[in-house]
């Protein structure tokens, strides 16, 4: 009987020993919402701490949600980019909202640095990642295409290129561009590098 | 009964341990001597996907970064520190970047003479990098740094976005390392 005690403790200890190794994939960031579901309202303040919810924010069209930062040379590759992409949809009913959820830039350094690169649309500051931990945001820049109910439609890159003479595919317009007509939005999801959005350790 | 407990305890330890400390025969380095880096070389999209491929002899750490990106070039000296610590012991490593292919004999190598950085670096030149992120990792958007570990047989068994928690990427690295030695010695 001790033998037996003894042998199945053995096993019990060299299946945890299995177990423990087996363990494999650290997952610290939230898995972004799927394509299609209704992204809730949130409240959020912008550089210079006044609250802005969602709603008051959003186009009669729809919204898009970027992800920026100050530092990145990725994003700052994209601030033309993300400035015109705001102007040529106001007119047309779609809102641009840059979010900041860097823990590593202030505020006062949002502020300053649309200023200095004349980025007119609202930049709100998500301190704490409470969006970013939202939407599963974990690269700058990342922007999210929502509906005027507020249905994610498409989750990604902005084109296919920091470098703007390398750009061929342009999803972000595509979608907006497909929904303006009525009809769906023919990529849903596209990947491209860029710098992790700085979260607290 | 306690007794036999300890013993069988006691043997398990010891068995885990050895294989955590890697007393087992090293394979001998392949590498250049550990002077300066060795030149970076440009991949396509095919060619970085076979550098990933395992054959069932070592497992492999892949470290995305780039020379523009900050926490990237924080966690590098950390992950140079590991490749010297490791690939004696039968750990592949490769560095790949994202920079541009303008500053492959420029800017790279002159951050990897800084580091005094030994591995194999690749620098990543494809204009439409989706096929390769969702190639590497269904979870991974794209965001830098990114590092994978690999077992030897190409499956991913660790994988971190983020600067890498240095304690955290070595005792994976043992794991992965350790029992693998152990289970082919006997």
């Amino acid at each position: 009987m001790k033998k037996l005690v003894s042998i199945s403790l053995m096993f019990a200890l060299m299946a945890i020993a299995l177990l423990v190794n087996a363990r494999t994939i650290v997952a610290d960031i939230p898995a972004p919402p799927i394509i299609g579901s209704t992204i809730v309202d949130f409240t959020l303040p912008d550089t210079s701490g006044a609250a802005h919810t969602l709603a008051s924010l959003k186009g009669k069209n729809g919204t898009v949600l970027i992800f920026i930062a100050v530092q990145c040379p990725v994003s700052n590759g994209y601030n033309e980019r993300m400035e015109k992409l705001a102007q040529d949809y106001k007119a047309r009913g779609i809102n641009v909202i840059g979010i900041n959820a860097n823990s590593t830039e202030s505020a006062a350094d949002v502020k300053a640095h649309a200023a200095s690169h004349n980025l007119t649309f609202p930049i709100l500051k998500d301190e704490g990642n409470k969006v970013a931990d939202m939407l599963g945001a974990t690269r700058t820049p990342e922007a999210y295409f929502l509906d005027a109910s507020n249905k994610l439609l498409y989750h990604g890159r902005i084109d296919n290129s920091r470098d703007i003479t390398q750009v061929n595919s342009n999803e972000l317009r595509d979608a907006l561009e497909a929904t303006l007509a009525g009809k769906p939005v023919p990529k849903t999801t596209a990947s491209a590098f860029g710098c992790s959005i700085k979260r607290p350790e | 009964m306690i007794g036999s407990l300890v013993v069988m305890v006691s043997i398990l330890l010891l068995t885990f341990s050895a294989a955590a400390q890697g007393k087992t025969k090293p394979k001998p380095r392949t590498t250049r001597a550990a002077t300066s880096p060795a030149p970076v070389r440009a991949v396509n999209t095919a060619e970085m996907q076979a550098l990933l491929k395992r054959d069932g002899s070592r497992p492999l750490l892949v470290n995305y970064w780039a020379t523009w990106c900050d926490p990237c070039r924080d966690e590098f000296p950390e992950l140079v520190k590991i490749d010297k610590d490791y690939r004696a012991r039968g750990l592949d490593f490769i560095a790949i970047t994202l920079d541009d292919l303008a500053d492959i004999k420029t800017e790279v190598p002159k951050f990897l003479r800084l580091m005094n950085a030994q591995m194999p670096v690749y620098l990543l030149n494809v204009s439409d990098p989706e096929p390769v992120i969702n190639s590497v990792d269904k979870d991974w958007g794209g965001a830098l740094p990114a590092t994978f570990l690999y077992n030897n047989h190409g499956e991913v068994v660790y994988k971190h976005f983020g600067r890498v928690k240095a304690d955290e990427l070595r005792a994976e690295i043992e794991k992965v390392m350790g029992p693998e030695k152990v289970m082919s010695n006997e």
